[in-house]
């Protein structure tokens, strides 16, 4: 049974069952992933899967239930279920389906000559960059894997009041992670690019040639006394703090209390030199989308313009709540979740120095590249951080020794105010993108 | 799930090109999560994941395939495809399947139905009421009640045919205190590998109230300094420092390529001779427990570290080729979604003879870490970090003021050996891992210990 017929077979006995609006969220996606080791190839994965999630309105109530099964005797199971979950619900706002918006961007980010990519080309890529790497330099002990994959994934939502999604998108990517030593010490590291479009764009050499110097830099790392220090958060980093605290400019968060820009809507929040943009029609990038997760058209938004906080993030429920428009940013976090609100591709607009002048004009401070633990030392509500990482001490402007076993903490609602600079290096690697960031002081705890 | 007939086809187009064996996990589960929020039920979700992983071995190269498209005739055709990653001839293979016998150690007395909503909604609101009550600065509460029921069939060339079905609850409560501009959360996250019966036997008040009491007291906290200090870490949960400062790097996915600090280590002294450490996945209805693990193999208890002699690692079925040693029942994985790894189920430290006030009253200035987060680790490195979540200073042996959570940081052999009391409290908290085969249900335990010196992600000013 394709989606196509599970989708009328659901919703014409979903009508008979007594559900008055349906809707579908289909998502499905192929891959095929090599991982080299040793010059032979170590697992070789070929994975195909499909999800839905059934929404429907019964009883004055919109009820979810999802399934991986697209089968016949699913469809009594997902009326069922919804059903019973729309009879528990108590909240009194209840959201409506949407029948459509009056135009979508049209986005191209499907590429079949991705897709059309030979196992053995990826085999080939995998075992080229091990190989590289191992010619680079004989500090490094070991390519712990080097992998090589493409992927695609399918998204569909449609419902009974006409609405009708539908958006394939693709890629290709390339990673190597490698340890390296020296007497006791064993170090780690690695890199990885992708393509939207094409899998022989790849650079291998790059790729390779990244991991060995991002790798063998580490060698001979120690801590720092703790102390203040200005810091510079390279973009890889600063891209991931970014995201671990993206959830604060959800309305929803911010209406359940999980967020401290409640009521700073219209206010200085962040340095004027700070403006956060989420911007889904930009192309060749991964976060391009051209609706919600709702289907409604997705739009470019400036949360932060020059420090003043300007809208937060809303989808249709959100929005009618605070009796405003959505901004296109229904989310769902894959097929099971229930509808939230999330960026599509957020980013904050960068400077126009390079991360080497941010250097070289630091007199004395670390350089941060690496931030761990960011799913246990955050706290989003609160906005405090206490984190594990790597980085380098910099010295009279240049970077003098590798740092480790030390911490950095603080606020990111504070941090917003303290951006001394922010770099023109913008590597749009994933869908939350930063530029590398100087801070006048953070807090770092060594020896 | 399958019919033996279609799973020995499944078998065999899966070695037709050399492999020397084949496996396939099959898994058939419903997820059922409520969540309220302020008191109001406001997310109701419950669905089905049903799907396939094969996997074929030639050595210890391996092929991985999986679909949630159950159709005989594409299963088939699935298992031919990942047999043409290998390069070789079949052998025709004529299966007997043996069914693992085992006795089912983790009883479980209310399985999860769409029924017991109206229960479940009565007992997340006694844990809003109780969060509410707990103290004064509480302004928010969420609660959420997640369970799950799996159940798989494993079999493989060998003639292997294991079934079994695992069940699981947790309940999540979470209060928020907001002090002027300050805002901060406290959790709590009991589970069990059992039914509803977890959350009848449980004191959900006293557990909601523990959630509101950390937030209302850490909203109030000032910042916890920055260096090296000796730590107090509070029994159950505490055990996240044994679970990210050895017990990854036990697994043979990392030991087995010599990617991990305690790879070619076995019999020496890794760890104060005051440290023994399990990892028993037998301990009855415990949220990191299996009857079998999802390679087939029956659990089992394994001493990992014995006063501070390295005495085994966890080894799933690749790991055993590799490093010629018997697997421990530690092959586990989230879904069909992932081949198998080595993974801890239930890790600990074994209790010790000090108490929790000769710890206190033998530190004179350092912190008292009594609940603890998350963390991760690097096996190669051995440095890990973790999360506080609620601290206090230690003054001249004795607790003072609270101080903000805070990120500690170490290296495994180190803070092994820089373990120097152990207590006699051994209790037990549950997480969730996650690392190479998905995102899995672990407890992590010990008794109240002291490590003599560790860094603390505080902030400069002590």
């Amino acid at each position: 049974m394709n989606i196509t017929q599970f989708q009328e077979t659901l919703f014409r006995q979903g009508e008979q069952y007594g559900y008055t609006d349906m809707e579908i969220y289909y998502s499905g996606s192929r891959a095929i992933s090599v991982v080299v080791r040793q010059s032979e190839v170590d697992t070789y994965r070929i994975t195909e899967t499909n999800g839905l999630s059934f929404r429907g309105m019964i009883g004055g109530k919109l009820g979810y239930a999802f399934t991986e099964k697209i089968a016949e005797d699913s469809i009594a199971f997902l009326l069922e279920e919804a059903e019973g979950n729309a009879a528990v619900l108590e909240m009194e706002d209840d959201d409506e389906l949407f029948a459509g918006s009056e135009k979508y961007p049209q986005l191209d980010t499907y590429s079949a000559l991705l897709m059309q990519t030979d196992p053995d080309t990826l085999i080939e890529a995998a075992k080229t960059v091990e190989r590289i790497v191992l010619e680079q330099d004989e500090r490094i002990a070991m390519v712990r894997q080097s992998a090589a994959s493409v992927r695609e994934h399918e998204l569909l939502i449609a419902n009974t009041r006409g609405l009708h999604c539908h958006q394939q998108d693709s890629v290709g990517s390339v990673s190597v992670y490698l340890l390296a030593g020296e007497e006791q010490e064993t170090v780690t590291g690695g890199w990885f690019d992708y393509s939207l479009t094409d899998f022989s764009l790849i650079r291998l050499e790059e790729i390779a040639a990244r991991a060995v110097a991002e790798t063998v830099s580490k060698l001979g790392a120690a801590p720092v006394p703790s102390d203040n220090y200005p810091i510079i958060l390279r973009e890889d980093a600063a891209s991931n703090l970014l995201q671990t605290h993206a959830s604060i400019f959800s309305a929803e968060n911010v209406e359940k209390g999980f967020s401290s820009l409640v009521g700073k809507l219209g206010q200085r929040i962040a340095g004027s030199n700070i403006t956060l943009i989420d911007d889904p029609l930009m192309t060749g990038v991964p976060g391009t989308s051209g609706f919600d997760a709702e289907g409604v058209a997705a739009q470019r938004n400036e949360l932060i313009h020059e420090g003043a906080l300007m809208t937060f993030l809303h989808n249709r429920k959100t929005a009618a709540k605070a009796g405003v428009e959505t901004t296109g940013n229904a989310a769902k976090g894959g097929y099971k979740g229930k509808i939230g609100v999330s960026y599509h591709n957020l980013y904050l607009a960068p400077g126009t120095r390079s991360l080497d002048e941010l250097v070289a004009s630091t007199e004395r401070g670390i350089l941060i590249t690496e931030l761990q633990g960011l799913h246990a030392g955050t706290n989003p509500t609160s906005g405090n951080f206490s984190l594990a990482c790597l980085g380098y001490l910099i010295e009279n402007g240049n970077i003098s020794r590798p740092v480790n076993q030390i911490t950095v903490s603080g606020n990111f609602y504070d941090l917003l105010g303290e951006v001394e600079e922010l770099g023109n290096d913008l590597r749009f690697i994933g869908s939350c993108t930063s530029p590398s960031l100087k801070i006048a002081s953070l807090s770092i705890s060594g020896s | 799930m399958l019919q033996p007939a279609l799973v020995e086809k499944i078998l065999n187009a899966a070695l037709e090109s050399g492999g020397d064996f084949a496996e396939i996990f099959v898994e058939d589960r419903t997820d059922r999560d409520l969540g309220m929020l302020g008191g109001v039920v406001e997310r109701a979700l419950s669905g089905r994941d049903y799907g396939i992983g094969i996997r074929i071995l030639q050595g210890v190269f391996s092929v991985y395939a999986y679909t949630s498209d159950l159709r005989e005739e594409y299963l088939i055709e699935t298992a031919r495809k990942a047999a043409r990653a290998l390069k070789g001839s079949s052998g025709d293979l004529v299966l007997n399947f043996n069914q693992v016998q085992f006795e089912d150690r983790h009883p479980i007395l209310q399985r999860p139905s769409a029924s017991q909503n109206s229960r479940k909604i009565e007992l997340m609101r006694q844990a809003h009421e109780a969060l509410k009550a707990s103290h004064p600065l509480i302004e928010q509460t969420s609660v959420g009640i997640l369970n799950w029921e799996q159940k798989v069939l494993i079999a493989n060339s060998d003639g292997l045919w294991a079934e079994d079905t695992r069940t699981y609850t947790r309940m999540r409560m979470s209060a928020i205190a907001v002090d002027g501009t300050q805002r901060q959360s406290g959790l709590r996250v009991p589970g069990a590998y059992a039914g509803l019966e977890l959350l009848e036997q449980m004191d959900i008040a006293a557990e909601a109230r523990e959630a509101g009491r950390i937030a209302g007291t850490m909203v109030k906290a000032g910042y916890a300094p920055s260096g090296q200090f000796p730590v107090v870490i509070e029994n159950g949960f505490g055990g996240v420092l044994f679970h990210e400062a050895c017990g990854h790097g036990l697994e043979s996915t990392a030991v087995g390529i010599g990617a991990s600090v305690f790879a070619g280590k076995l019999g020496q002294q890794v760890a104060s001779p005051l440290v023994t450490a399990i990892d028993d996945g037998t301990i009855p209805n415990a949220w990191g427990s299996l009857n079998i693990d999802d390679e087939g193999m029956p659990t089992q208890r394994n001493v990992l570290i014995e006063n501070g002699i390295l005495k085994g690692y966890l080894i799933d079925k690749v790991g055993s080729r590799r490093m010629n040693m018997p697997p421990t029942g530690s092959g586990r994985r989230q879904s069909y979604k992932f081949a198998p790894a080595s993974r801890m189920n239930n890790t600990f430290i074994a209790e010790g003879s000090s108490t929790r006030e000769e710890m206190i009253a033998n530190t004179e200035y350092g912190i008292y870490a009594k609940s603890m987060g998350g963390g991760s680790v690097n096996t190669a490195t051995s440095d890990f970090n973790f999360a506080i979540n609620e601290a206090y200073m230690i003054r001249n042996g004795q607790i003072a003021e609270p101080v903000k959570g805070a990120t500690l940081i170490g290296k495994g052999l180190e803070a092994l050996q820089h373990i120097d009391m152990v207590g006699n409290n051994l209790d037990h908290g549950q997480g969730m891992c996650g690392s190479i085969s998905g995102s899995l249900p672990v407890n992590c335990g010990q008794p109240t210990l002291r490590v003599s010196k560790m860094t603390i992600g505080g902030r400069k000013g002590e």
